[in-house]
């Protein structure tokens, strides 16, 4: 199983990777997560839940933080586990401020709420599974547009919490948005 | 790992009080269509399965000019009501008589693509679901429920019990395009509804199926075909808008290519047939 894609969220690089370290945050965006804790440094294991059509079940995961660059990029090795199979792999990200491209509306400096913001990060992913167990039998279209849809939901629920985040801070920490700069 | 426990509630509040006590790992099949083959082939193997066969969700009542649907109404039962035509013939496109014999409406929502096809005239309907759980009932627009592919804003704790569908006004068309007439997975499936005030076109919906994760609704191709008087190119411009936002995918049925080619042509002629059907109609 392979995935690939793309995401720009409406925080700086370094605010995103501190939020993908983080398992509180964690625990809040990846889909289903009912519990996660930190096992060693860069290490993580927890639970997760899943109701899918035909399928009602519990995977343990463990996820380990490998090659890290902060805030610029970082892989992980992870393994879930279940009654329907094991998937074990590693996914590489990588972070560029994309302070200066468009927003989601088009316009530059504004987040996806419309707000200003200071930065925005590119968050680009790659990843290569390994699926053993009754799960291989599943046709690969199943699994990857599961995981790209687990994956973009993830991704979105982070935009939120960052978001959210930024909300709760002074807004002196950030530089002025390009749509704020003075002329 | 084999099935331990089978539990057939006699009633909702039944139903409820199971999966708040047994959890996510309690596996919720209603005519079993979609998770049977899965157990049969040893891929889903649930401890704990509960049957909603018997819950009391089959019904089918009009209601305030609309109709109200049972999750577990079988599609059979959808094919044979006479108020909304369009969901009719929707269930009679689908699979075959012994699935629909078995198959229900809300089974058919969580349906991956390219199956689930009832979702796209359900969508053209401005359908809505209701879900039910130990923390209460809440209502939710058919878009909002089917969030990604095989995924929905189901929370662990809550159970489909039914779909409402609203008294809404305008001409419908439904096309499924398959590789077969019958009994066959969709390239695409089509279903239109345009609301007009003369000839001019006030609303419009155009919802498509197995081109993207779940069905889907088309809001550029709508908002094309409103002001319009559907003329031929508006219902162009339509076809192309659709064909330009749809996700499709590669499968053994058909490849990206083929399925947004054929979305482009499907929706026009469901647009063309639309109009055909308005202009027998004004005679």
């Amino acid at each position: 199983m392979k995935v690939a894609g793309h995401h720009v969220l409406d925080a700086g690089p370094r605010e995103v990777f501190d939020a993908a370290c983080d398992p509180a945050t964690l625990l809040a965006v990846i889909p289903g997560c009912e519990a996660i804790e930190q096992v060693a440094p860069h290490e993580y294991q927890g639970s997760l839940v899943l109701r899918l059509p035909g399928v009602g079940a519990t995977f343990r995961t463990f996820v380990r933080l490998v090659d890290a660059d902060p805030p610029h990029a970082a892989g992980m090795e992870g393994r879930v586990e279940g009654p329907m199979g094991t998937i074990a792999g590693r996914a590489d990200f990588g972070l560029t401020e994309v302070d200066d491209e468009p927003a989601h509306d088009g316009r530059p400096g504004a987040g996806s709420d419309g707000r200003s913001i200071a930065s925005r990060t590119l968050l680009e992913y790659r990843g290569e599974a390994v699926i053993q167990g009754p799960l291989a039998r599943l046709d690969s279209r199943f699994a990857e547009s599961l995981a790209n849809t687990l994956i973009a939901q993830g991704l979105q629920a982070l935009n939120s919490h960052l978001i959210e985040a930024s909300s709760t801070v002074a807004p002196a920490s950030g530089r002025p948005s390009p749509r704020e700069a003075p002329e | 790992m084999t099935v331990v426990e089978y539990f057939l509630p006699r009633s909702l509040a039944q139903a409820v009080d199971l999966l708040s006590r047994h959890g996510p790992d309690l596996l919720v099949i209603a005519g079993g269509t979609v998770a049977m083959p899965l157990i049969n082939d040893g891929i889903s193997l649930p401890r704990q399965v509960m049957g909603l066969r018997f819950v009391g969700l089959d019904e089918i009542e009009p209601s305030d000019g609309g109709l109200r649907i049972g999750a577990t109404t079988t599609l059979t039962s959808l094919l044979r009501q006479r108020h909304v035509p369009m969901l009719a013939e929707a269930a009679r496109r689908t699979a075959s008589w012994s699935i629909r014999n078995m198959g229900t409406v809300g089974g058919n929502l969580f349906t991956p693509p390219p199956g689930g096809d009832v979702a796209v005239a359900l969508l053209a309907l401005d359908a809505e679901v209701t879900l039910e759980g130990s923390r209460g009932r809440r209502t939710l627009a058919l878009s909002e429920f089917q969030t990604g592919f095989m995924t929905t804003a189901l929370e662990p704790q809550e159970l489909l019990t039914g779909i409402g569908v609203p008294a809404v006004a305008g001409e419908t068309t439904y096309v499924k395009f398959g590789r077969k007439e019958a009994n066959t997975p969709s390239v695409v499936t089509v279903a239109v509804r345009v609301a007009r005030d003369g000839e001019v076109v006030t609303d419009a919906r155009v919802a498509l199926g197995a081109v993207g994760p779940h069905a889907l609704r088309a809001r550029k191709a709508e908002a094309v075909l409103v002001g319009s008087s559907l003329e031929p190119g508006a219902i162009d411009e339509a076809a192309e808008a659709a064909a330009e936002e749809c996700e499709p995918f590669d499968d053994g049925i058909a490849s990206a290519w083929y399925r947004r080619a054929m979305v482009r042509l499907f929706v026009r002629r469901a647009l063309e047939e639309l109009v055909q059907h308005v202009a027998l109609e004004g005679r």
